[in-house]
């Protein structure tokens, strides 16, 4: 019942990577939590962002206009508060700016988001250094946790139809007092050991720090020499929401699609007239540090950052952005 | 259902070639385009691109909209080759529009260079129309050579208007050029109006704007008085795709006119 509803998608992990996976026969419905890695603490390559804000979406046309279309009614099994977060990034630019992006809010709107427990975090990991915690606080349709060999469901009012519809797969799920006890400590746990992997907190003016630094040519390049300009941290980025929209002709008109662009690409500021005020790979550097970790707070409130490590994962020249903002 | 993303179609009804390289279109949007001067739209030319132009045209003529547009590259390359009939899209308008309840009472002194002077008719025509509302309105503009001058025909009935001042010079002269020759800060050796109450618009291309912001300092223009135009990469036109920040602003929402006052931090605004 609950796969002829929603299309269900959980991370499980194929030749040491972890990616998304669509439930596809309802017998495996009995088994989902236990090839879900909720439990393995590990989190798909793949931002959560793309089930939202695809990477090659249709925005535009003529003489055939793009509209968004029916959503997908689509259920997110085990994704961690760090992605929970990162949507919050795109909620805000998307849909709380005067303007609307209607393909991604309607498939936002339809998509229904079940955050597990990091019960202890990677190496990579550094949500602590921004604030945040390794489980949900706010904004999840139910959470999960692991307690005990069971897990422990606890749903918001939109997710208790979930525990309706696939009975077999929540069983068991209760809020028992003690259980709750236990998820309390394992969280204690596993902030704790954040706190053990990144033990210094930043300059807590990080955007004052950044505005200061930002013309210190010396300082990012220190840290930019070894990029290769791959992008490969900006695409898996769950926050980076930069696009661009990219015209082809069609049918005697034009088909326009809205691509994920990157900030470190040479042309990214350019104008038509040819003037690039970042024309040096430097000030695209520290423009990605100025724009996440300072602009993005000022107007919004929030860094456009929710620590899940992917970028410097990504990093053929290990750079790890943890060293950079901990030297501001 | 609202996209933003999504172009009008827009007919060119007429074209004027303004200089060699520059030319005037007159379009006639499907759906209503009701832009302030200093708005801009998001200019497509199906199959080949999108880019951002501020109408030249009064914002009280509702039925068409006229742009002037440099050929500079791919798109406008491709627009150039559209004839009247040729059918545009066109999103918007995006953008702030000049503050004119903050001009009223007071001299506006406007400075403009090649096709910077596109956006600047806007608001001088939106200014001439209203004109009581405003002391006097001094155009000091610039070109490279007579024959780079754009609305060459429109000026000298601009010249006649009442309470209004044009004055114009060349780079490089020909034999028939009987005005100034010199870059446009040579216009502007004498402020015939009060620096320290009169506002100041300035278009034009970067390294112009950089200098005549220079002068009005010099002259004693308030920060806060003086209105420019950035030019940036605004893409999406709506602050979402990030491409035009400019600093701490993207110039698609909180510009593309700007003060001096608020971009005055910013490390070489003028590229």
């Amino acid at each position: 019942m609950l796969l002829a509803r929603y299309e269900v998608f959980v991370p499980v992990e194929r030749e040491s990577q972890v990616h998304w996976h669509r439930l596809a026969s309802p017998d495996i419905e009995a088994n989902t939590l236990s090839i879900t890695p909720a439990q393995k603490r590990i989190r798909p390559s793949e931002p959560v962002k793309s089930f939202m804000f695809q990477p090659r979406q249709r925005v535009g046309g003529m003489p055939q206009p793009a509209e968004p279309g029916e959503p997908v009614p689509r259920v997110l099994l085990g994704i961690k508060n760090c992605d929970l977060v990162s949507l919050k990034v795109h909620d805000k630019v998307l849909t709380e700016g005067g303007f609307n992006d209607p393909f991604y809010a309607a498939q936002r709107k339809s998509t229904m988001l079940v955050v597990a427990d990091c019960p202890s975090p990677e190496q990579s990991c550094f949500c602590n250094l921004l604030g945040l915690t390794p489980y949900a606080q706010e904004g999840a349709d139910a959470v999960l946790s692991l307690v005990n060999g069971d897990w422990l469901f606890e749903t918001e009012r939109r997710g208790q139809e979930l525990t309706g519809m696939a009975p077999g797969l929540f069983a068991g799920l209760a809020e028992y007092a003690m259980e709750i006890t236990v998820r309390g400590e394992q969280r204690k746990a596993a902030a704790a050991a954040l706190s053990v992997i990144n033990p210094r907190p930043w300059n807590p003016d990080l955007p004052g720090a950044i505005g200061a630094r930002l013309n210190d040519a010396a300082f990012w390049n220190r840290h930019a020499d070894s990029c290769v300009e791959c992008f490969g941290c900006l695409m898996g980025c769950p926050t980076c929401y930069c696009f661009l929209l990219y015209d082809q002709a069609k049918d005697g008109g034009l088909e326009r699609t809205r691509v994920w662009d990157a900030c470190y690409e040479a042309a990214y500021a350019r104008v038509g007239g040819g003037a690039n005020p970042r024309a040096e790979f430097v000030r695209r550097f520290a423009n990605r540090f100025d724009c996440k970790w300072n602009q993005f707070k000022r107007d919004y409130g929030m860094y456009a950052c929710s620590g899940c490590g992917r970028c410097f994962k990504a990093c053929m020249g290990r750079i790890d952005i943890r060293k950079v903002l901990g030297e501001l | 259902m609202n996209n933003p993303y999504q172009p009008t179609p827009a007919t060119i009804l007429s074209m004027t070639d303004e200089t060699p390289n520059i030319r005037t279109f007159v379009l006639k949007p499907d759906d209503e385009i009701s832009f302030r001067a200093g708005q801009f739209v998001e200019l497509t030319v199906p199959g080949f691109g999108e880019a951002p132009f501020t109408p030249s045209s009064s914002h009280f003529e509702r039925e068409t909209l006229e742009m002037t547009v440099m050929k500079v590259g791919r798109t406008t390359d491709a627009l150039f080759n559209l004839r009247p009939g040729g059918v545009l899209g066109v999103r918007g308008p995006f953008g702030k529009p000049y503050p004119l309840a903050r001009f009223e009472g007071k001299d506006i002194y406007i400075v403009g260079g090649g096709v910077g002077l596109a956006p600047l008719r806007a608001l001088f025509l939106a200014l001439t129309h209203e004109m009581g509302k405003y002391k006097r309105v001094y155009l000091r503009y610039g070109a490279r050579t007579p024959s780079d001058i754009v609305y060459k025909h429109l000026l000298p009935g601009w010249q006649k208007l009442p309470k209004v001042d044009v004055e114009l010079s060349v780079d490089v002269s020909d034999e028939k050029w009987m005005k100034r020759v010199g870059v446009v800060t040579c216009l502007m050796d004498e402020i015939p109006c009060d620096e320290r109450t009169s506002v100041a618009v300035v278009c034009g291309p970067p390294m112009m704007m950089k200098f005549v912001n220079r002068r009005l300092l010099e002259a004693g223009f308030q920060p806060e008085n003086i209105y420019l135009s950035m030019e940036t990469n605004m893409s999406c036109g709506v602050g979402h795709c990030r491409h035009c920040r400019l600093g701490p602003y993207l110039t698609c929402k909180d510009g593309p006119v700007m003060t001096w006052s608020q971009i005055k931090d910013i490390e070489n605004p003028f590229v």
